[in-house]
């Protein structure tokens, strides 16, 4: 057993070189391949088949969201009303089911407005599954290659851009959130019209980078889509700047952009499919 | 083959854990890697190469759940799985402080190097913004699930051996 062990021991550093080396040969196949190479093609298929889990799992755990939420705004004692509860349970579900539909009917009234009203040819889509490390801000909608999407459509919330398709199957595509890392938002300032690039953070923070000091924004401007680059139509709202700061000896201002979007609670989404599906530097993952 | 068959079941598990349950456990933005417990726990009861061969499979299951550079993980988990594997002669796998804090130490050496071959890959973000934004919460997040997890996991990962008490998480 001891000599088993130690035999193992001594093999394990070639199994770890093997490896390494072939982990780094993945990595260097993925950033030549195409958007049609082996492994990107690999990774639809595991997209293809993980959306039906994080549907699953949309579903199985959105009743305890909505009971932590319940929770989140009790203000009275729950026990006085115990009995009352129980009688009324029927009542609640059928309720909560009628409220459920009202307010997802609202959602997609406020959607399909926000896009008729800039004449933009869009497609309804559900959020069905959210980031799966921290590293990254993407979430899986539930339309794909079937429903007309490809890779760099931009995607809206009603409150604003959400994000770009990044991954496209069949019947789901991953949307690269603005919030993300990699993102970065060709956008100009609505009042002085200077223009710049609204970049993601690990933190989740948006910036407005590259603007010109000479017309450095002011706490409260509206920062909307430039349309340089042909990704996102111009005139897309972005957020509102937040905080500026600028010294003497920076080149660019900080500017700070706060998005209107609620990124971890958005359920619907727009896929503005009728947008040239260009697709930017990194974008394709 | 019968050896390997946990090890298959305890990945395909956590990967549809990571996907269906993870994300939404996340805390401010932190989302648990299922994943990742199970290579240290394997790493921690089975040794290095079985640390090494899972944390490969497991990253490169992370990777292609991603939307980021495909091997990048596979690396990183490969590594540390040997790395913490080393340890396997020398940690009491029936008690739990020791392999809690090779949990805490190996996930978030796993975080820092998957930051630095990000950063090496220019898809990385900055250095102090990584550490306490992702990889300090979690590496704790991490570590407070091992102490519900880490039992009953590394009695279903050594079969061979197989534990009979952990009385002192208990």
């Amino acid at each position: 057993m001891k000599s088993r062990q130690t035999q193992t021991e001594h093999a394990s550093p070639l199994l770890l070189v093997i490896l390494v080396a072939v982990s780094l040969a993945i990595t260097t196949v993925y950033h030549r391949e195409g958007q049609d190479g082996p492994l990107r093609t690999v990774r639809r298929g595991v997209l293809a088949v993980a959306a039906p889990i994080a549907k699953g799992g949309d579903i199985l755990t959105s009743p305890f969201r909505a009971v932590a939420e319940w929770f989140g705004g009790l203000s009275v004692d729950r026990a006085e009303y115990e009995q009352m509860r129980q009688q009324n349970n029927l009542l609640r579900q059928s309720v909560a089911e009628l409220e459920e539909a009202r307010q997802e009917n609202e959602r997609l009234r406020g959607l399909v407005g926000f896009a008729e009203a800039r004449k933009l040819e869009s497609l309804g889509a559900r959020i069905i599954g959210r980031p799966t490390t921290p590293w990254e801000g993407a979430v899986t909608i539930d339309r794909g290659s079937e429903d007309g999407l490809k890779v760099g459509m931009p995607v809206l919330a009603e409150e604003g851009l959400l994000g770009q398709v990044v991954q496209v199957s069949s019947r789901s595509a991953r949307v690269r959130l603005i919030t993300d890392q990699r993102s970065g938002v060709a956008a100009i300032v609505q009042r002085t019209r200077v223009s710049g690039v609204v970049r993601g953070s690990l933190s989740g923070d948006l910036t407005l980078d590259f603007v010109d000091k000479k017309l450095t924004p002011r706490k409260g401007d509206v920062v909307l889509t430039s349309g340089m680059g042909g990704i996102y139509p111009k005139g897309l709202f972005v957020g509102e700047v937040m905080e500026v700061e600028s010294r003497a000896s920076d080149l660019f201002p900080k500017v700070k952009v706060r998005s209107r979007v609620p990124f971890a609670r958005l359920e619907e989404v727009l896929v503005l499919t009728g947008a040239p599906p260009v697709i930017e530097s990194g974008a394709g993952e | 083959m019968r050896r390997a068959a946990p090890i298959v079941v305890a990945i395909l598990v956590a990967a549809t854990l990571q996907v269906a349950l993870a994300p939404h456990m996340a805390i401010a933005g932190v989302v648990p890697n299922v994943l990742l417990l199970v290579v240290l726990t394997l790493a921690l009861t089975q040794g290095p190469v079985a640390g090494t061969a899972a944390g490969f499979a497991a990253g490169l299951t992370l990777d292609m759940l991603g939307t980021s550079v495909i091997g990048a993980y596979a690396l990183v988990l490969a590594v540390v799985g040997y790395a913490v594997g080393l340890f396997h002669s020398q940690i009491f796998a029936e008690g739990w402080l020791l392999p809690v804090t090779a949990v805490f130490v190996g996930g978030l050496a796993a975080e820092f190097l998957y930051g630095l071959v990000l950063a090496v890959l220019g898809a990385g973000g900055p250095f102090w913004t990584a550490l306490v934004r992702v990889m300090l919460p979690g590496a704790v997040y991490n570590t407070a699930l091992a102490l519900l997890v880490y039992p009953w996991l590394a009695r279903f990962l050594r079969r061979e051996r197989p534990m009979t008490t952990f009385r002192r998480l208990a």
